[in-house]
């Protein structure tokens, strides 16, 4: 069956049965930095945003979503580029192994979206089904305190995940869409 | 292969003399190190910043490969499933592929009974060789020993077909008695799991008629004498440990194929590629040269990846099916059928006297190795050559250990390897001690514990080639200051309500920096026209930067940016031979091996640096990207010494620099953990909120990364005294399949844990660098414990600390 899905910005349409799970067909058509590290919707791996809400991509099926519009990690900041999200946990050394952070740094996005200025609880209640093995969780709250920071301050997040000069609006575009092809 | 009588308590190579006391001039305090080796912080250019991690733009973008992430290139890839024994133990009599053979898209079905299947005997533990570990395995089983054994494996289209295939396979099974708790496999009526023809590469004290796979013990002094003397307070406990689970997020992956020249080529997620090779080379029968074992980033080890748990499966159905196969683990199989932290329990004794001194020192541990002996021996061993060795001021010191069989899951290496049950019993028990004694705990180990200059015997008492040391560095005094600052060790105030009460515990750890007299590593460096650098290392990079480690030490030596450095490291076509990462080796080791290549390439710069700059090498130092001269100011950029070195008119010259690093020494990093606790005495629900840690890693190479391990290590530590680990039910079938089964804490459920490094210079390390990943495991278990003893007065022993034990122990006192 064909699904129609806005992937980062680009409308597609993806050839797949129904009750596959989201994770196994975005990594097919290429989006690899979606994770999966357990057998289906607990590790917090596999995180996207769909329709701007943060959710699980393997525990998600892809007949559920036909038509949403879909963030991966390839849809914020490039290498060279990094989304202020995606510095904020480089700058806090945040990262290890990294095959968690996709997740996370998409769950933070959810959450700034939705909180602008979390207080650290309110960071580590988001993060709650992001496992992290390797760092823990003080780092990458300290990360999502700061990416808050960053979001917020002197900067607006540019629609190419960098940091525009403009300081009017906060936060990204509607959809998180920002996209780097 | 090995020589059964002696052991390897450390992984290492067992052949101290009998009756020969150490040297103290083997042991020198004063070490002869190079000059660039002690800078001052401030005249470090690359070494002890935070630079950022190498790899991390491309982990933060998802632009990262992990080995399951290779799929798209391999569009004829098949994937594995593999059927593992329902039942704890018996022997298979009979298995009906027929359905799965028949099945569309099923590539290659294989049984322990198929051509195609290796059967040779082996572990799955990466240790250095001859390996230490008994060859108590094959790939495919007839006789199961634990629910999880493989039995059987496909290879089909996809996952979902090979796993359908699995599935559709029926074995039968003639049920043996199984035994579950080590005290009762550890008896000669126990069922047994092994037969003595079923092992190959015994190990010493090996007892297979009661299910032992060793035993081991070492002994400084006369404890029998000391805890016999009519002064002293003879104090004896006993503690327990989890099953814990490694549960990298990343699960076991490996994507093997064979290539156009007939070679075996491994794309697999692993912390030893070299070891993992030879293992290989030793199943299928082949030469090491026709194996390639190629590591891309690594979702997280811990010591799971210190072991070929699943490669043979793929390779095996990659020869049978002709075309790449990629199996990842479930999460089920990580938890059944993958490796854990052995369980263990250890009691301590301890000989004191009135006024406090610590006459001997006397651990026993009973370890569960589970259905197979990987890591059993050489773990067990840690339990006492970590911990004890801390208190070095001991004159009388012995450890003993038996490792058993039971049919539970297969444990192994874990990060901390022995020392965190160790540390548990030691610490909790000297606390408990100084309590009865009335002394200050802390006061307590001060006057026992290690200081630089002391000859360290007790890490050498059960043999271990160099397992005695000289102490060069040690940061005890200062972990121990700054950690009591940090938490407010002196002012505790307790809370209004009177049924809630807080306490400040405490415990002390050490490790051990690689494997004394049994590590390699080594690096090469090639300079390319334009000034840059290609370095290639053995060492392997599983998450914890050490790559990026890597690259620091290469551009403090040669003095160019980071940026100007390519690292490629763990290819074992490319890069050179690493032991792997393991026994906190990796900076010390691998490190070492960095540095000297890096310095072995100088050398050749510096010649072309004399050769443009007219002036003689020994003038001439590197920086800033330049060969410059300390007596005239000129400098010569290294871009132009690349260009000259390459196209020079007279003489030409690619500029190589290779290093090779073993040693002898294994110095300890040290850490003091402190954790604070708040414990309701009316229901024994208890809340730590926040735990300390502070850690003498010698030089931090990346204080940031340090920062992250031991942040990490502790939330580690923190599970072991809080979770259940891995549990089974009445059958012995573990009750853990998923992550939402396995009780871990989560980010709201973690403390807040605050990590201080103690900079102390450790001189036969890399810029003074020792190790850091392990030693804050080790510590939370018994802080913990000591702290619940503080805030109620009640001991709890058995891990996880649980309100339900401390409520228990609180009514059992009232």
């Amino acid at each position: 069956m064909q699904f129609s899905l806005t992937v980062n910005g680009d409308p597609t349409s993806i050839d797949a049965a129904p009750e596959e799970d989201l994770a196994t067909v975005l990594r097919r058509e290429g989006y690899t930095g979606v994770k999966c590290g357990c057998d289906g919707g607990v590790c917090g791996a596999s995180k996207v945003l769909i329709d701007g809400e943060a959710r699980m991509a393997c525990g998600t099926t892809v007949g559920d979503v036909d038509g949403a519009t879909i963030v991966t990690i390839e849809g914020l900041g490039t290498q060279d580029d990094l989304h202020p999200i995606q510095q904020a946990f480089v700058d806090h050394f945040a990262v290890q192994c990294g095959f968690c952070i996709p997740g996370m740094i998409v769950q933070t996005k959810a959450l700034l979206e939705e909180t602008p200025d979390p207080s650290e609880a309110e960071a580590r209640a988001a993060i709650d089904d992001n496992l992290c093995r390797c760092t823990g969780y003080q780092k990458p709250v300290e990360a999502i305190l700061d990416a808050a920071e960053r979001v917020n301050g002197d900067g607006a997040v540019a629609t190419d995940g960098g940091t525009s000069p403009a300081s009017t609006a906060r936060g990204t575009t509607e959809d998180g869409g920002e996209s780097h092809e | 292969m090995s020589d059964p009588d002696e052991p390897k308590p450390d992984g290492g190579t067992a052949s101290q003399p009998e009756g020969e006391s150490p040297e103290l001039e083997d042991h020198p305090l004063e070490w002869d190190e190079p000059e660039n080796n002690d800078l001052a912080p401030d005249e470090r250019a690359s070494v002890s910043r935070p630079a950022q991690k190498d790899d991390d733009p491309k982990l933060v973008t998802g632009q990262a490969k992990y080995t399951a992430d290779y799929e798209t290139q391999f569009p004829d890839l098949a994937r594995a499933a593999v059927v593992r024994s329902e039942i704890l133990h018996g022997y298979v009599t009979d298995i009906d592929a027929s359905a799965a053979e028949e099945m569309d898209g099923v590539h290659a079905v294989l049984t322990p009974w198929s051509e195609g299947t290796p059967d040779a005997k082996y572990t799955s533990a990466g240790q250095s060789y001859p390996e230490p570990s008994p060859w108590d395995m094959t790939v495919l089983n007839e006789h199961v020993r634990y629910v999880g054994d493989p039995i059987a494996a496909v290879a089909a289209e996809d996952a979902e077909t090979a796993r359908a295939a699995a599935e559709s396979i029926e074995v039968e099974y003639e049920e043996a008695e199984y035994v579950l708790d080590p005290e009762a496999a550890h008896s000669e009526d126990a069922p047994r799991l092994f037969e003595e023809d079923e092992v190959e590469n015994e190990i010493v004290g090996h007892d297979y008629s009661r299910n032992r796979m060793a035993h081991i013990e070492g002994e400084i002094g006369d404890v029998e004498d000391a805890v016999a003397r009519e002064d002293v307070h003879v104090h004896e406990t006993e503690w327990e440990t989890i099953r814990q689970s490694h549960a990298q997020i990343e699960p076991h992956t490996t994507l093997a194929y064979t290539d156009e020249d007939d070679r075996h080529v491994l794309v697999t997620s692993t912390q030893v590629p070299n070891h993992t090779r030879r293992q290989l080379a030793h199943l299928f029968d082949v030469p090491i040269r026709d194996v390639r074992v190629s590591k891309p980033r690594v979702g997280g080890g811990f010591g799971g990846k210190q072991a070929m748990v699943v490669e043979p499966i793929p390779l095996a159905l990659s020869i049978a099916a002709d075309r790449p196969v990629l199996y990842e683990a479930t999460r089920e199989e990580e938890f059944h059928a993958m490796r854990s932290r052995h369980p263990m329990t250890v009691r301590a004794r301890t000989a004191v006297t009135e006024d406090g001194s610590i006459e001997a020192i006397d651990l026993y541990a009973l370890s569960n190795t589970g259905a197979y002996g990987s890591h059993g021996m050489t773990v067990a061993g840690n339990v006492g050559s970590k911990p004890m060795p801390l208190y070095s001021k001991v004159p009388n010191a012995r450890f003993e250990a038996d490792i058993v069989h039971t049919n539970t899951p297969q444990t192994g290496a874990m990060r901390g390897y022995g020392a965190p049950q160790g540390t548990l019993a030691l610490e909790g028990h000297l606390d408990e001690v100084a309590r009865d004694l009335d002394l200050d705990p802390v006061e307590f180990r001060q006057r026992h514990y290690m200081e630089v200059g002391d000859l360290d015997e007790i890490a050498g008492m059960m043999g271990g080639e160099g397992a005695e040391r000289r102490i060069r560095s040690c940061g005890l005094d200062e972990c121990i200051e700054r950690g009591k600052d940090a938490i407010g060790w002196d002012d505790v105030e307790q809370p209004d309500e009177d049924h809630l009460h807080r306490g400040i515990g405490m415990a002390l750890s050490a490790q051990g920096t690689g494997v004394a007299g049994d590590e390699l590593g080594a690096a090469q460096l090639m300079m390319n026209e334009d000034g840059s650098f290609h370095l290639h290392v053995g060492g392997v990079d599983i998450g914890t930067g050490a790559d990026t480690a890597f690259i620091q030490i290469a551009a403090e030596v040669l003095g160019c940016d980071e940026e100007d450095i390519v690292i490629k490291s763990s290819d074992t076509d490319v890069t050179p031979f690493d032991y792997g990462a393991y026994a906190s080796s990796t900076t010390y080791i691998s490190g070492m091996a960095v540095k000297k290549a890096a310095e072995d390439a100088k050398e050749r710069i510096l010649y072309w640096g004399s050769k443009l700059l007219e002036e003689p090498e020994s003038n001439l130092d590197t920086g800033d990207g330049t060969v410059y001269s300390e007596e005239t100011g000129a400098s010569v950029s290294l871009e132009e010494i690349g260009y000259e070195a390459a196209y020079g008119h007279d003489e030409r010259e690619h500029i190589l620099g290779k290093g090779t690093h073993c040693t002898e020494e294994s110095p300890p990093p040290f850490a003091a953990q402190f954790a604070d606790v708040t414990v309701d005495e009316e229901t024994g629900e208890f809340e730590v909120t926040e735990l300390v840690v502070a850690v003498d890693c010698g030089v931090a190479i990346n204080p940031g990364m340090a920062e992250g391990q031991v942040e990490g290590a502790n939330h580690m530590s923190y599970e072991m005294a809080v979770s259940e680990g891995i549990t089974f039910d009445d059958e012995g079938r573990s009750e853990v399949r998923g992550f939402d089964d396995y009780d871990w804490p989560t980010a709201a459920e973690t403390p807040t844990i605050e990590s201080i490094l103690v900079e102390t210079h450790e001189p036969t390390g890399p810029f003074g660098a020792k190790s850091v990943a392990e030693v804050p495991t080790n510590t939370v278990p018994p802080a913990l414990s000591n702290a619940i003893r503080e805030a109620v007065g009640v001991r709890i022993t058995e891990m996880p600390i649980t309100a339900e034990k401390i409520n228990a122990a609180l009514e059992d006192d009232g």
